[in-house]
């Protein structure tokens, strides 16, 4: 590594020059900005909405009953962010401490530890925390006088609780946001279901975009009869409406988290595809790949190590707008009622219990969660849509 | 095209094949009453009713020659021919895809013509923002919003349900016209509004690209007036895109329609589908997903035959 | 028609390009003008703004980002840039032609060949489509497309670049216009074709007269078919003269440069002469005389470095024919007048 080195004989590197594009939009950045807080609302959800206190005195004794009952999930969300925490300030001081030449070498090695990391902590924590229910009513304790000194979290709601004597509450002060059907609080659900919006999309377009990196890559650079083959796939692929294809498989298969997110990531691969085999196509002429396949590199050697970086800009833009447009299929799942199984908070579910049972519309159902996908939706497609905006036409005259 | 016809059928076929769960144990129910060589005879027997005890591909002909037909067995839920259900509610949401399709269509081309070439600085970025909100708009939450201010008190200006009054039989026919287009006009509105503005993006960024395009530089050296250049040379290669945006319209169009006719408890294949996805009526899940894709490929025909003919460097072959 | 033959008159023409880094001046000052039946070239490297002063004639500069602010572009005693923009439509196409650099992007591809000629000789001649189908064939025929019966009717993907090219030129001269602007015709094409598509514009120069202003950068070119050639460096012409004087005896630095780095039939040396330095940008010009930090006489003089040399008319000629020749360096002989500023 060479320390000290001035930056500014380095010159601006690609990415560099994208975001100071991409920062030039005051307005995106905000919407940036909004998604930031998004994840720092489903990282910290059990902190911030959780019917356990922080601390609590029991026959003088100190408890501290939020921490003891976080659950494997929350602990390797944890993990999860704090690993990316770091790698983002890596990568920043690798802009300003380490020579272009190896950064990408360096960059990748990082990463691929950071995720290494990541998924063994997440099998331990899963392996080693047992699943703990802890069904203590605090609350009762502390207006019973038994227990003094709780300190509660701001929204002091679990998602799981239900209180049917609270149901279909407008919003009021004890409940900011009001109460669902069954007594919980909205305002708690909303946060929690955000953890489950932000997971289904990125999980779901991680999926669909290695798939069609992968199909993508191969398709471009075999072309002939491969190629052939491969598109009648890909068409058979689109020619099925997505929605349609999703909610068959819906009806065949249990419902769970991770098979929704499966399911997304499996049909929507197909924009993905096209981009990467397009970009092959044009890349496969060039010299470079010339070069490499005269020295006998390995296939995928070729495929992902030199031509995909080049490949790469529309899959990043296209995964923008498929996080966008996993959400909103997330959403529109559990509006339907298949997705997520109360009572796992999910924003589409909470949506679906806008018009009651007797016809009677319950605003409150219906704004909040809209308005929290709608803004998650918009920040996606706003950061997509500058990102291509950032990507496509300045630099392409540069280049 | 007919490998991506048959393709689709071996993709619906494994889906219901590769579930878990067995829909022989599921027929039989629980089997406490009877004893085990009993129940294994009455096993063997329904599956070979059901024709499950043949290879897998054997099962797949079977089940292909019987779609050829026409034939998706019976809903086990309404105890009726699945395609009779098909062809009583298909013809709602095809009516009300089309005029969503017309409206897009009619509204969006103009509107991005106008907006590419009318270019001011602040306009454009606003415009073109405002544009991406209406389209991350998600469209259950559009339907219900509309259906809770404006169907029920104090506005009362639409009704919430179905796509006629209940006395609408006894209507003359202009009545009841007007009766179903003062119906249509929320879901066609839900359906429209996402599409109406991504084709406006798409139409105004096709034209953007266009009229910086060599050829209508030229167009203009040869004292063409500026109407000409963008109508007859822009628009004219901006058709081409707007043709291929037809094959990813018409899915996300059938996958609304399955929302916004749940919303509006309108009679169509999205609601069948629906229902049938709730009370897990598999042939009724079977066929829906089937023919909506054999109209999804149609309609991708019929973009690529348009695509032909519009675009001179396609041969015709090629399309089909 | 002025009476000393001057078909295109162009006086002090500014472009400048107002985008949001800054404002780009593409051309300043620049003065040439072309006569009736010649061939006058404007030679430059990429960017020296050769182009911009092409597609100004005929205001076909894309506002915004770029407007003309500055000069007189007078064609047959009218100034161009008054007229309204039903007039100079009238002009486009009719009485100035343009040709272009790409011909492989330059014709619509969704349009026969056929289609795009005729639309042009409908608009200003207003002859019925039968006639105008006919004369879009003979046209395709002049410029030595074969079997041009079938050939209007096929479209531009269906052809070779060389024939592309020719399709532009028979487009350009349906009309039969007076002045033919030919913007870098050859560069994207074979060596091959380049001669061919020249001995064509030649020859039909030769049966109408018409006059070609010919932007290039290819010296080889301009000493071949041009009688008069203006050089630009960076936005603005650094010598005018007629091209055997130009060649013979260069007065500027650059164009000097510009000679000194041709490969000439026996050159004994190791490497190629090179102008060191490169060519700025638009919206980074340097102070005084725009050449000075490459040039080798210039480079550390005082005046060369904070005031720039207007292009003037020499007092004595500068060779042995009496000619029109112009020169913007502080060095060139005969340049300097009294009146100067000294450093």
């Amino acid at each position: 590594m060479v320390e000290n080195k001035q930056q500014k004989d380095w010159g601006t590197s690609y990415g560099e020059m994208v975001w100071k594009e991409f920062a030039k939009s005051k307005f995106t950045l905000c919407w940036l900005g909004f998604i930031i807080l998004l994840f720092l609302l489903a990282i910290f959800a059990p902190f911030l909405a959780n019917d356990k206190p922080f601390v609590i005195k029991i026959d003088g004794q100190l408890h501290w009953p939020i921490f003891k009952a976080l659950t494997a999930s929350d602990y390797s969300i944890l993990l999860a962010a704090i690993v990316a925490l770091v790698q983002f300030l890596l990568v920043l001081r690798n802009r300003r401490s380490v020579d272009p030449s190896i950064r990408s070498g360096v960059l990748w090695r990082q990463i691929t530890i950071s995720v290494f990391i990541v998924l063994v902590g997440v099998i331990l924590l899963f392996i080693f925390i047992p699943r703990r229910l802890d069904a203590t009513d605090y609350k009762s304790m502390v207006a019973s006088g038994k227990a003094t000194g709780a300190v509660f979290a701001p929204v002091p709601y679990g998602f799981g609780r239900t209180d049917l004597k609270v149901r279909e509450q407008p919003p009021n002060r004890q409940h900011w946001l009001g109460t669902d059907d069954v007594g919980s609080d909205v305002l708690c659900r909303l946060i929690h279901g955000s953890r489950i919006s932000l997971s289904v999309g990125f999980v779901a377009v991680g999926i669909s975009s290695i798939i069609g990196i992968i199909i993508g890559a191969i398709l471009g650079y075999s072309g002939g009869k491969t190629d052939f083959l491969g598109m009648r796939l890909v068409e058979i692929m689109m020619a099925v409406p997505v929605f349609f294809l999703i909610i068959t498989i819906v009806a065949f298969f249990p419902r769970s988290l991770f098979n929704i997110m499966l399911i997304i990531g499996l049909t929507t691969w197909t924009d993905d595809a096209r981009f990467v085999r397009a970009e092959f196509f044009k890349l496969r002429r060039q010299d470079f790949v010339q070069a490499a396949v005269s020295l006998g590199l390995p296939l995928r050697s070729i495929l992902f190590r030199h031509m995909l970086p080049n490949a790469i800009a529309p899959v990043l833009v296209n995964a923008s707008f498929g996080i966008a447009g996993a959400i909103f299929i997330e959403a529109a799942l559990s509006f339907l009622g298949f997705g997520v199984a109360p009572p796992t908070p999910s924003w589409g579910q909470i949506l679906s219990l806008g018009v009651s049972t007797t016809g009677r519309f319950l605003w409150w159902l219906t704004l909040f969660p809209g308005l929290a996908i709608f803004f998650t939706v918009l920040a996606y497609n706003l950061v997509g849509e500058t990102l291509r905006d950032a990507i496509d036409p300045r630099l392409r005259e540069s280049v | 095209m007919i490998p991506t016809l048959l393709g689709i059928t071996i993709v619906v076929f494994a889906i219901s094949r590769m579930a878990p769960g067995d829909p022989v144990a599921l027929s039989m129910g629980p089997g406490g009453m009877m004893d085990a060589q009993r129940a294994a005879d009455v096993r063997a027997a329904r599956m070979k009713l059901y024709g499950l005890d043949k290879p897998v591909y054997v099962q797949y002909a079977i089940w292909l020659g019987r779609v050829a037909r026409l034939d998706f067995a019976d809903s086990i839920k309404h105890h009726r021919p699945v395609i009779d259900l098909i062809k009583e509610r298909l013809p709602v949401t095809l009516t009300l895809n089309l005029i969503s399709f017309v409206i897009i269509y009619a509204v969006s081309i103009p509107m991005g013509i106008l907006s590419a070439v009318g270019r001011k600085k602040f306009l454009d970025r606003t415009g073109s923002v405002m544009l991406l909100m209406l389209w991350s708009l998600p469209s259950m939450w559009v339907g219900q919003m509309l259906i809770g201010y404006l169907c029920g008190p104090p506005l009362n200006w639409f009704s919430p349900a179905g796509l006629s009054s209940n006395e609408a039989e006894q209507f003359p026919f202009f009545q009841w016209l007007a009766d179903r287009l003062w119906h249509l006009v929320l879901p066609v509105f839900c359906l429209t509004y996402a599409g109406l503005a991504y084709l406006t993006k798409q139409v105004r960024a096709g034209m953007l690209d266009n009229l910086r395009a060599d050829y209508v530089r030229t167009a203009r050296a040869k004292g063409l007036s500026n109407w000409t250049v963008i109508f007859h040379h822009a628009f004219r290669n901006s058709v081409i895109p707007i043709i291929t945006i037809l094959a990813t319209l018409l899915p996300a169009m059938f996958g609304g329609s399955v929302i916004i006719e749940r919303i509006f408890s309108v009679s169509g294949m999205g609601l069948l589908a629906f229902e049938a996805v709730t009370t897990r009526d598999y042939n009724v899940v079977m066929g829906v997903a089937t023919i909506a894709g054999v109209l999804n490929l149609f309609g991708l025909l019929m973009a690529d035959i348009a695509y032909a003919m519009v675009d001179p460097r396609i041969s015709f072959e090629s399309a089909v | 028609m002025s009476d000393n033959g001057i078909l295109l008159d162009i006086k002090g023409l500014c472009v400048s390009f107002f985008t949001e880094d800054g404002i780009a001046r593409a051309v300043q000052d620049v003065s040439f003008s072309v006569k009736k039946g010649e061939t006058f070239a404007l030679v430059g490297e990429s960017g020296c703004g050769k182009s911009v002063t092409a597609l100004s004639v005929m205001r076909l500069i894309a506002d915004p980002p770029g407007k003309i602010v500055a000069g007189e572009i007078n064609f047959d005693s009218r100034n161009l840039l008054e007229l309204s923009d039903q007039r100079i439509r009238a002009v486009r196409g009719n009485r100035i032609a343009m040709i272009f650099q790409e011909p492989m992007t330059s014709l619509n591809p969704v349009y026969t060949v056929g289609e795009q000629i005729v639309e042009a000789i409908r608009l200003h001649q207003k002859k019925e489509e039968a006639e105008a189908w006919d004369i879009a064939t003979e046209m395709l025929r002049k410029v030595g497309i074969s079997d041009p019966a079938q050939r209007v009717n096929e479209y531009p993907h269906q052809m070779s670049g060389g024939m592309r090219q020719r399709v532009m030129i028979a487009m350009a001269i349906s009309c039969k216009p007076e002045l033919l602007i030919a913007d870098e015709p050859t560069t994207a094409l074979d060596v091959t074709i380049q001669a061919q598509i020249l001995d064509l514009l030649d020859q039909l120069q030769e049966q109408s007269r018409m006059s070609i202003l010919l932007i290039t950068h290819n010296l080889g070119i301009v000493a071949e078919r041009a009688e008069n050639v203006a050089v630009m460096y960076a936005s603005r012409i650094a010598e005018l003269s007629d091209c055997k004087s130009l060649f013979d005896n260069p007065l500027h630095p650059y164009t000097q440069g510009l000679l000194q780095s041709l490969p000439r039939l026996g050159f004994t040396g190791k490497r190629l002469y090179t102008i060191p330095g490169t060519v700025p940008e638009p919206l980074r010009f340097p102070a005084g005389c725009k050449f000075h930090p490459r040039c080798p006489i210039g480079c550390n003089d005082k005046r060369c470095q904070t005031v720039e040399p207007q292009l003037r008319r020499l007092d004595n000629g500068g060779g042995a024919c009496p000619s029109d020749r112009r020169v913007a360096c502080w060095f060139a002989p005969g340049y300097e007048r009294p009146d100067d500023p000294k450093l």
